[in-house]
């Protein structure tokens, strides 16, 4: 059915994206794309600290890294990731999208374009716009909109944008994203 | 308006009839959004872009020119500075001459980089360096080495972490201060590279994917970092031809953090940590 589930975060979405990676199946049957906003002088150790916990490797992509399942991929800091037809990584230094590079506007636009209604998009917790258009256009095409629930968030701007722009499938907390993941079985 | 495969085709052969820029192996998806984004700057369409390109070839450049990426700083990625500093650079720290190319060196900021490490390893004097890109405005800015300060704060950090402090030993602190190697005037919102690094390097328009290697020089060592990133696979094969062939036996080639050398050309090359030796 679905071929890939990407996340967008910023601020307060940290340990969201941890403890849904920790709950992920070793064998889940998709790739995880993950687009998340750092503080700009945190550049290094973002990925180690969520491969501690994640029971999915999570990996920063080299520029048109072949994408499998099973595997998280986290977009490199200073770079855009975006998604390329034949299921490819593509980096970009072009300039930041909504102040952010990477941009989550960008990967989610490009992964649409590229999955169209076989994509799960999921937008957390975050102090920025960045995100809600490109969920729009997962929607758009076709994809699954969901929307972390905005009473849950620690910071609601980038989720209450989102459900303004969107008129989305879900409004999960972390527990039902978790099991919504959980549940999705091999194709 | 969103760009389709066709509206990219056609203005790519069209670039190719109308000038020598051959972008066929650029990557879609980069050049698709810059187009787009010239598009809307000029609040045109396809049709009327190439019509106003087939007119002026001034224009043309001026579309080339925003439609490469331009973007770069001052020890970008200091982790791959500290490689340069322990490991590459002091190979060639016997050479009587030390040769440099900067590929794709856009605003220079990795040039002034290059040189400001090489003379507080006392390598400058014997180094010359080369650089080169395909868009003559980001030259200019090169040559004159003046950048925007506040913009650019986030240089001087980068500054502290490779060029005062040592990674391998840190309670060695080298205070070397910024006016060594640059002048910031805050109220201008500038800095500017001291005159003795400014007038340094040789700067020259050049098409990675058409010419070949204009400094009639070979190389120690090739930096060219996020360039290859908008060239599909067979762009880059000849790219790491045309580096692999300019490079004397042993030299280094610098990419950025994120790209590799993939394919038939990886095999010709040892891994020297991030970077690459030629075998």
């Amino acid at each position: 059915m679905h071929k890939a589930v990407i996340i967008g975060g910023s601020a307060g979405s940290f340990q969201v994206i941890t403890r849904i990676l920790s709950a992920m199946p070793a064998n889940f049957p998709l790739p995880v794309l993950l687009c998340l906003h750092r503080l700009k002088h945190v550049r290094s150790g973002f990925v180690e600290a969520l491969s501690i916990k994640s029971s999915i490797p999570v990996i920063e992509p080299m520029d048109k890294e072949q994408i499998k399942p099973g595997r998280a991929y986290l977009a490199p800091a200073n770079y855009h990731m975006y998604i390329e037809l034949g299921n490819k990584i593509a980096l970009s230094t072009e300039e930041p999208v909504n102040h952010s590079r990477p941009s989550i506007d960008l990967s989610f636009i490009t992964a649409a374009q590229v999955y169209r209604e076989k994509l799960i998009g999921i937008i957390l917790s975050g102090a920025n716009r960045d995100g809600a258009y490109g969920l729009k256009r997962v929607k758009d095409h076709g994809g699954m909109a969901i929307v972390q629930d905005p009473e849950e968030c620690q910071v609601k701007t980038m989720t209450d944008t989102s459900l303004k722009m969107t008129k989305v499938d879900h409004i999960f907390n972390t527990n039902e994203i978790i099991r919504f993941l959980q549940k999705i079985k091999h194709p | 308006m969103t760009i389709t495969d066709l509206d990219l085709q056609y203005f790519v052969s069209s670039l190719k009839t109308l000038s020598r820029y051959d972008l066929s192996n650029y990557s879609d998806k980069s050049l698709k959004r810059r187009l787009q984004k010239v598009l809307e700057d000029y609040n045109t369409t396809i049709i009327g872009l190439i019509n106003r390109m087939m007119n002026d070839q001034l224009f043309v450049e001026k579309v080339v020119r925003d439609i490469t990426v331009n973007t770069t700083e001052l020890f970008r990625d200091p982790p791959v500075w500290h490689l340069l500093r322990s490991r590459v650079l002091p190979r060639f720290k016997d050479n009587s001459t030390i040769n440099i190319w900067h590929a794709g060196c856009s605003t220079g900021q990795e040039v002034y980089s290059m040189m400001i490490l090489l003379h507080e390893m006392g390598m400058f004097d014997r180094a010359k360096i080369f650089a080169s890109d395909i868009n003559t405005d980001v030259l200019d800015t090169a040559k004159h080495g003046v950048y925007k300060y506040r913009f650019n704060l986030n240089y001087l950090d980068n500054f502290d972490k490779v060029i005062k402090q040592n990674p391998l030993n840190f309670d060695e602190y080298k205070d070397v201060p910024y006016e060594k190697y640059f002048d910031i005037d805050k109220q201008k919102d500038i800095m500017q590279m001291k005159p003795f690094l400014v007038s340094k390097p040789i700067f020259r328009k050049h098409d990675l994917v058409t010419e070949g290697n204009i400094f009639y020089n070979k190389f120690d060592l090739i930096m060219c970092r996020n360039v290859i990133i908008y060239f599909n696979y067979a762009l880059q094969n000849k790219v790491f031809e045309l580096f692999h062939s300019n490079l004397y036996p042993k030299g280094g080639l610098v990419l950025g953090l994120h790209e590799s050398i993939l394919g038939p050309w990886a095999s010709k090359f040892e891994r020297l940590g991030q970077s690459y030796v030629k075998k």
